[in-house]
């Protein structure tokens, strides 16, 4: 691994406040995650973390603070031009479209590459036809690298919760992001569910190089697959760093294992 | 611009108001404990009216009459509650608002089979006269004119809604209805029984059905135009947020304002009469857009 | 056993992406319409193609076009009539006032006219959401019955309120003047089916491409969960409002068929609040994000008071039962199965229908 000052920087978030009428959920914070790595995000429940994610992709705007991604900056991002940038998300309770198929979900995660307009859509004609079975290639390879061949017809609403978090996944993964927000990928699953999952993860991250922003509560997991952890409690930074180093700092031991605030 | 023709048009407007609002309050009563645009209120106003006016005309007194009526409506609203609602709890917004419809549609085609669509008159002995406000009450130094039936009604559902407000505030009712108004689950857990509330709170819309049925009634004649009550409540608990009795009461007074003053002042500038439907639904468009979930509406953060 | 799907693969995305992948469905779907084409046209009777077959066809294409608002897209709409009158008025000013003008050409016009108006009283929905949004539809509704009995040009001025139609000229094939050939088709019953016919077919083939696209994925993604559709990167609103701009299209050219090609006047009284939710319990009845269920739908909802006054008059003879008591009957019925069906089976007749396909599928084996 790769220490971080010669590593570029693809995301820098620079004292990020969001608050809920007067609740405070983010206050003041900053750091960066590095080009190619993967990132993990802790902390107890209610410490901000889905919110950053949140911030990260433009679905809450931040009353302070700056992001920027890929060198540009800004202090209102949205989450369609997040999606432009190639910043790829999956949700904590499953977001999937309950009422299409696996296939279509998966697909649907291309439209940002699909031009055809909608005469084109409703006469089958021009870049219509083509580009649809151009993408079903594309994301057919996702489906066979996620092992949901079987399944590819399929309304997603009757699968089990593992499935669909691993369609969720395809469908970020459809979109080619640079880089992916991943929020509690493995909450709730079984042992092997786990381990296939944080598999896809890693090959995600070796073979396409996307950079990776995860939340998790597996600590097991966390300190096997992350580069660089950063740990919020209270809606505050108190730990950024290599998984060892944080993992030996007194504020985040303290966080865990709970001191009176 | 006359002044005075200005004010008896406003004073006028509000006043017809108050009886939207009580339309309104119906429905917010039974969206507050259920989810649900109830769009059978029209049909139910009308089945009270007609049972009421069928009674009377059979020499019936008409205090008899009016609790007969009231204990009809009482049985209607929970057989409706038990064989519609009920089935389709926790259903989306839309199933549910389509079932209302479809009642509302067997409901009238109930009504129409058992009534026929002859046009009944309901007489509540309330005079029509028109009275000077500076005669009667001078301390408001109004010179305008202004209907003894439209004060007395708005009087009439003024009281109603104290009433009601007064019911739902301070009373184990009242506070069960609220608590499942936020959420069914927690409220079931809590031990409040949720049937038991739907039960009450489909009686109470009954009763107010009938009321409004009577006053609605008298003032326009009972008849199947009577159902389009519902379309005169709904822009005015859209406008004050669906969940909220104060926000049914400013709802209906600005829809009525509106529909009047639109009538008066806009209609002959653009060209015809008879706006007053659309007008109300781009009045309550207009406050929409400015707050998209009505005056008193909880704005909803969207979690994910 | 001449019709299985087990067995049936395909080599390729192209053929699996079809609209009908067995080639036992492309080829009965090829005999219905030739069918509906040939043997219809040949043999049924002027009731048949002006009472049944031609309403049941425009309200299906009505009904189609406010399952793509409701079915797919989630947006609550009650404007259907008022979206349909805003398309009669427009193609009978079309071809009022324009020499040139042929009736397909302002079919497709009226449905263009229709669907800005759609867009306009859709721009709300990118602001108010959910149940709020009915308010739009419903100004747009109240609007439309307004302002064509407001603004007299629109009627040509005619002083009845209702004009008799085609009273100008009615040239259903371009470049012919009002010729003897042209007359005769379009006074023909015959000729106002085939009309109808072909509509329908290009307007469901068109929906049925528009359902597997991209833009059909849009909409069923917005519908499904706006706030994940926004974050892969589908533009809600653009969604929205085109999806407001094809579903009131197809309102539009259902409003133009049904003065040109069913009743033959236009009037706006007939497009009224009452007509909306007609539409709407086709959709509910047919199920929600169906093309199928918009025609079942279409069918049950109109065909049901017909079929008791046919049924009563052949057994108990004509006029037995009075027309009242079927209207009753029918609200009565249609009411009970809507809330039924949204109880049991919320996906409607379309549901029903792909659940006993299923079932016929593993019988006698399993339940």
């Amino acid at each position: 691994m790769n220490s971080p000052d010669n590593k570029k920087s693809i995301l820098v978030l620079k004292d990020i406040s969001l608050s809920f009428k007067g609740v405070k959920a983010i206050t003041d914070i900053s750091f960066n995650v590095y080009e190619g790595e993967i990132c993990s995000v802790i902390g107890p429940n209610g410490a901000g973390k889905s919110s950053m994610l949140n911030v990260i992709n433009g679905v809450y705007i931040p009353q302070e603070g700056t992001i920027s991604f890929d060198g540009k900056e800004f202090t209102k991002m949205k989450p369609h031009s997040a999606a432009v940038m190639g910043i790829g998300r999956t949700f904590q309770n499953i977001a999937l479209f309950s009422g299409m198929s696996v296939l279509d979900n998966i697909m649907s995660g291309r439209n940002l590459m699909m031009k055809a307009n909608f005469w084109e859509h409703a006469l089958n004609i021009g870049r219509a036809e083509k580009e649809e079975l151009e993408h079903r290639q594309a994301v057919e390879e996702i489906i066979e690298f996620l092992g949901l061949q079987s399944i590819r017809k399929t309304p997603v609403a009757s699968l089990a919760y593992g499935l669909q978090k691993r369609v969720e996944l395809g469908r970020a993964l459809a979109a080619k992001p640079k880089m992916l927000l991943l929020d509690e990928p493995m909450a709730g699953m079984t042992m092997e569910e786990k381990l296939d999952m944080s598999c896809f993860i890693q090959e995600i991250n070796r073979n396409y190089g996307t950079t990776i922003v995860l939340i998790e509560h597996d600590m097991g997991v966390v300190m096997d697959i992350s580069d660089h952890v950063v740990v919020l409690d209270y809606g505050k930074k108190i730990g950024d760093g290599a998984p060892d180093e944080v993992m030996n700092n007194q504020d985040v031991i303290d966080a865990y294992l709970g001191v009176s605030h | 611009m006359d002044y005075a023709f200005f004010l008896e048009v406003l004073v006028g407007g509000l006043l017809s108001g108050i009886m939207y609002s009580l339309v309104a309050i119906g429905f917010v009563l039974i969206y507050k404990s259920s989810g649900v645009f109830n769009f059978a209120q029209g049909t139910m106003l009308l089945l009270a009216a007609l049972t009421f006016v069928s009674l009377t005309e059979r020499m019936v007194n008409f205090w008899v009459a009016f609790a007969i009526t009231l204990m009809i409506m009482v049985v209607l609203g929970i057989i409706i509650e038990r064989t519609v609602m009920r089935p389709l709890a926790n259903q989306s917004l839309l199933s549910l608002f389509m079932a209302t419809v479809g009642l509302n549609y067997f409901l009238e085609g109930l009504a129409q089979g058992v009534w026929d669509s002859a046009v009944h008159g309901v007489n509540l002995g309330i005079s029509n006269d028109p009275i000077f406000l500076i005669d009667k009450f001078p301390v408001l130094g109004l010179d305008i004119i202004v209907s003894y039936f439209d004060m007395a009604a708005a009087g009439i559902a003024g009281l109603m809604i104290l009433g009601l407000s007064l019911f739902f505030t301070f009373t184990r009712t009242g506070l069960s209805l609220r608590a499942v108004s936020d959420d069914h689950l927690a409220a079931m857990a809590v031990g409040i029984p949720l049937s038991r509330i739907w039960a009450i709170v489909w009686a109470v819309t009954g009763v107010i059905c009938l009321i409004a049925g009577l006053l609605w009634g008298d003032r326009v004649s009972v008849s199947f135009t009577l159902t389009s009550a519902v379309l005169k409540g709904l822009p005015v608990i859209l406008i004050g947020g669906l969940t909220s009795i104060p926000g049914a009461i400013v709802g209906g007074l600005i829809i009525g304002a509106s529909e009047k003053l639109g009538e008066i002042y806009v209609a002959e500038w653009i060209g015809g009469q008879g706006i007053e439907h659309w007008w109300a639904y781009t009045t309550a468009l207009l406050f929409l857009m400015v707050r998209p979930t009505g005056i008193f509406g909880e704005k909803e953060i969207e979690r994910v | 056993m001449f019709y299985r799907e087990a067995g049936k693969l395909v080599g390729s995305f192209g053929k699996d992406r079809r609209m009908l992948p067995l080639l036992e469905d492309r080829w009965l779907a090829v005999l219905f319409v030739a069918f509906m084409y040939f043997v219809v046209t040949a043999i049924a009777s002027d009731y048949m193609f002006t009472a049944i077959l031609i309403p049941i066809m425009v309200l299906g294409v009505a009904t189609l076009g406010l399952n793509i608002a409701v079915g797919y897209t989630g947006q609550l709409s009650l404007g259907t009539a008022g979206f349909m009158c805003f398309g009669a008025f427009s193609a009978f000013n079309l071809i009022l006032r324009i020499d040139w003008m042929t009736i397909p050409l302002a079919f497709f016009l009226s449905g263009m006219i229709a669907g800005g108006v759609g867009i306009i009283f859709g721009l709300p929905s990118l602001r108010i959401k959910g149940f709020y949004l009915i308010v739009s539809t419903l100004a747009a509704q109240f609007f439309a019955e307004w302002v064509f009995n407001a603004y007299p040009w629109f009627l040509n001025y005619t002083s009845s309120g209702v004009v008799s139609l085609p009273m100008h000229h009615y040239r259903v094939f371009p470049g012919q003047e009002n010729t003897p050939f042209n007359a005769a088709f379009w006074y023909s019953s015959q000729g106002r089916y085939l009309v109808t016919l072909t509509v329908t077919i290009l307007l469901v083939l068109a929906c049925k491409n528009l359902v597997r696209s991209n833009t059909g994925r849009n909409w069923m993604a917005v519908r499904d969960m706006d706030i994940a559709a926004k974050v892969i990167g589908i533009p809600v609103a653009k969604t929205k409002l085109m999806a407001f701009f094809i579903s009131t299209f197809y309102c539009g050219v259902a409003g133009a068929m049904y003065c040109y090609c069913y009743i033959g006047n236009l009037d706006f009284m007939i497009f009224n609040l009452r007509r909306s939710f007609l539409v709407m319990f086709m959709v509910i009845v047919g199920g929600l994000g169906s093309i199928l269920g918009s025609f079942l739908g279409a069918i049950f909802v109109y065909a049901w008071p017909i079929l008791i006054t046919r049924g009563s008059d052949f057994i108990f003879g004509g006029g037995a039962i009075d027309t009242a008591f079927i209207e009753n009957n029918s609200k009565i019925v249609v009411g009970t199965i809507i809330i039924v069906l949204l109880i049991r089976e919320p996906g409607g007749f379309a549901a029903l229908w792909s659940s006993s396909k299923q079932k016929l599928r593993v019988w006698p084996f399993a339940q």
